[in-house]
């Protein structure tokens, strides 16, 4: 039971996607202009990763495996298509903003990191855990993210003034801040790290 | 289709949406294989190789097999697959008919099917060369050339990258920021240098 | 001027120099495009660059501290971010602009680096363009020159990027400075003083400067508004932060390339990219982005301009 929680826990902080593995930087870049498309691309990732990792670990005997990574990429790719569809239909706002960043989930590294070195090889279950893990570690990063830049980048948090009387650093709503806030928060981990060690 | 286009089209691929440093693509080999100059240039090469091509068949398999059978919609899975076919043949083209060029960006081509940048510059050229799933005039050339520039620009960000990173060698950066955290600081400010082409109007 | 990198056989006689040496007198160079800048701009100029230079040691000190290094705030080297951090802003910025500039270029561009002679993007730059990037409604307005009350219009170079008709500035005026523009940028004879002390003195060569301010001119003339060869470039090199660049910001040692041969590069990079930022840019001025650019590039430029040792093959 321990070593299931841990499946789950493991994704969150130890080997979280964003910080630890450096996985997925694109998208984590790209989208958390905001703290709602942070979460909505968040949450679009972890259901890919979920549905990946549930159908790769069922079929998993039957694919052969000199083909499997293109076997993984279609799985992949036809849930990144599920997605795509329904937020163009529910939520085309979402969908513009994030752009060509909702069909690039299929080159996302987590979701084929995830199916090539875990949901090949363990039960369902348990693969199912390490896709929620992994999905809310990432979630998680990209919300840290996107909160940090919305509330410097514009004075809001999730579209609600936070700030009054706060002259918004616009940088943080551009690429080089994106850039700038990664570099420094993952030179802030590795001086907690350093620190612990 | 005039001069103009195209030098627009080169200016905001190179430095104003630069694939790295703006679009966030390919940000994997940016980090991973900038520690040199000589596997940067390998890489980025490479890289340009694959955009170029690619840019040019999903063209034509957009142009030609989804949209007269009205299944636009399996793009991503269109797309992606001719990707990695086409890399995975390269790769073993490559292997055959010269073992030396293999040795020098071999390993990379494998690395390359699964670099957001290649994909993404795909889905762009539809989205923006592609009026309701018609294509405008120019449509092929522009694809082509913007898969062009965009590896322009992939090679230039490597390239600045790997030299800057080669000398940091030699300097005392701070032990925690080492690495990773230092190279995105420094993408950071390129960034910020990219800037200055803000707005070009040719 | 000889190239005084080159070593020469022993006796190795000590003159003196040191980099503290250097950056004071490079900061004692400056002085007189300040002075000029507080005279045509009034006391808010001042107010400027004291906030700037004093946060920038403030800053220097606590990043030392922080890194657990030598506190080395007279070094003259902070000292002279902080100061052309401020020359590069308009006069009339609220007061806390010039310490978020001189912190983000002493800690992001310099302290993150490894500090004093590593760092690989010139510290002021870095600041005034991530000011510009962060606040630009107040980067871009201008203090019009001798008027008690803020009035705020537009640069010359601005106005010719918008295709406004502006009132002849006469080029003598451009010379001594009556202009929109940064405090430290405007008073051209200012800074020709200072500069032509630092050359005098051996501190800068030519070799930047020259090449930067002549290329700009040349790509000016040769592409003019009204059809070719008929560009203003004596206007072009009067405007913008061309010769503040050119002689103070892209001659610094650490983020230059390192023979001659490279620094004509650079210089010539320099002048192209500003010339084709100014010309079809969204910005009005572009010495800050091309110098910046370059710096990025001369890990490179060093790199393919390196002078061969004697009997190996080139790189």
């Amino acid at each position: 039971m321990k070593n299931l929680f841990n499946e789950f826990l493991k994704g969150i902080i130890k080997e979280n996607p964003t910080f630890v593995l450096l996985l997925g930087l694109c998208p984590t870049l790209a989208v958390s202009v905001s703290m709602i498309n942070g979460l909505s691309m968040g949450l679009a990732a972890t259901f890919v990763i979920l549905g990946s990792n549930l159908i790769i670990s069922s079929i998993k005997r039957s694919i052969p495996d000199k083909i499997r990574i293109p076997c993984f990429i279609v799985v992949i790719a036809t849930f990144v298509t599920i997605i795509e569809l329904v937020m163009k239909a529910y939520s085309p706002a979402l969908n513009r903003a994030l752009g060509i960043y909702v069909p690039l989930i299929v080159v996302n590294c987590i979701v084929l990191g995830r199916a090539e070195a875990f949901a090949s090889k363990q039960r369902v279950f348990n693969s199912l855990l390490d896709g929620l893990g992994m999905g809310i570690g990432f979630t998680l990063a990209l919300v840290l993210i996107s909160g940090i830049r919305e509330s410097l980048g514009s004075g809001r948090l999730l579209g609600i003034t936070i700030f009054k009387g706060f002259e918004p650093v616009l940088i943080f709503s551009m690429p080089s801040g994106a850039l700038l806030i990664i570099g420094l928060l993952l030179g802030f981990f590795s001086l907690i790290k350093g620190k612990r060690s | 289709m005039n001069i103009a286009q195209f030098l627009t089209i080169f200016i905001s691929s190179v430095f104003i949406y630069n694939v790295i440093l703006s679009r966030f693509l390919g940000l994997c080999p940016f980090l991973a294989i900038s520690k040199e100059s000589k596997p940067a240039l390998a890489m980025s090469l490479a890289v340009t190789f694959v955009i170029v091509m690619s840019s040019m068949i999903t063209w034509v398999i957009y142009r030609f097999l989804l949209v007269p059978f009205n299944i636009t919609y399996l793009r991503t899975i269109f797309f992606i697959l001719v990707i990695a076919t086409f890399v995975q043949l390269v790769e073993m083209v490559i292997r055959k008919i010269s073992p030396a060029m293999y040795r020098f960006f071999g390993i990379y081509l494998a690395l390359i099917t699964t670099n957001c940048a290649v994909l993404g510059v795909a889905v762009m050229n539809i989205d923006m060369f592609f009026v309701k799933n018609k294509a405008v005039a120019g449509s092929f050339y522009f694809s082509l050339f913007q898969g062009f520039s965009v590896g322009v620009g992939f090679t230039l960000a490597m390239l600045l990258m790997s030299g800057i990173r080669e000398r940091l060698e030699f300097c005392d950066v701070p032990e925690s920021l080492r690495n990773f955290p230092i190279a995105f600081i420094i993408a950071s400010i390129m960034s910020l240098a990219f800037m200055g082409f803000n707005g070009f109007r040719f | 001027m000889e190239n005084k990198l080159i070593v020469s056989v022993s006796p190795h006689l000590h003159k003196g120099e040191s980099v503290k040496r250097i950056m004071w007198f490079v900061t004692a160079s400056l002085v007189p495009a300040g002075i000029a800048g507080v005279y045509i701009f009034g006391l808010k100029a001042l107010e400027v660059i004291v906030l700037g230079v004093v946060s920038a040691l403030i800053s220097e000190a606590v990043l030392q501290l922080l890194t657990k290094k030598k506190v080395s705030i007279f070094d003259g080297s902070a000292f002279l971010t902080g100061l052309l951090l401020a020359y590069n802003l308009p006069a009339d910025v609220p007061f806390w602009l010039p310490i978020a500039g001189s912190f983000f270029a002493i800690a992001v561009a310099k302290h993150a680096f490894g500090g004093l002679g590593q760092n690989i993007f010139n510290p002021a730059l870095a600041g005034r363009a991530f000011l510009m990037a962060s606040w630009p409604k107040y980067m871009t307005s201008f203090v019009v020159p001798f008027s008690p009350d803020t009035v705020t219009c537009a640069t010359p170079l601005a106005a010719i990027k918008e295709s406004k008709l502006i009132e002849h500035i006469s080029y003598l005026d451009l010379f001594l400075g009556k202009r929109g523009g940064c405090i430290g940028e405007v008073c051209i004879a200012a800074l020709i003083l200072g500069a032509v002390f630092l050359l005098w003195k051996g501190y800068i060569s030519w070799h930047i400067p020259l090449s930067y301010i002549a290329t700009t001119a040349i790509f000016t003339h040769i592409f003019g508004r009204q059809g070719s060869l008929s560009g203003d470039w004596l206007f072009s090199i009067l405007n913008g932060g061309l010769i503040l660049g050119a002689f103070f910001m892209a001659t610094d040692y650490v983020t230059s390339p390192l023979t001659r041969k490279g620094q004509v590069v650079f210089g010539i990079g320099c002048g192209l990219l500003t010339f084709v930022i100014r010309a079809w840019g969204g910005y009005p001025e572009g010495v800050s982005y091309a110098i910046l650019m370059m710096n990025a590039a001369t890990p490179l430029i060093d790199r393919y301009t390196s002078n061969r040792i004697y009997g190996t093959k080139s790189l």
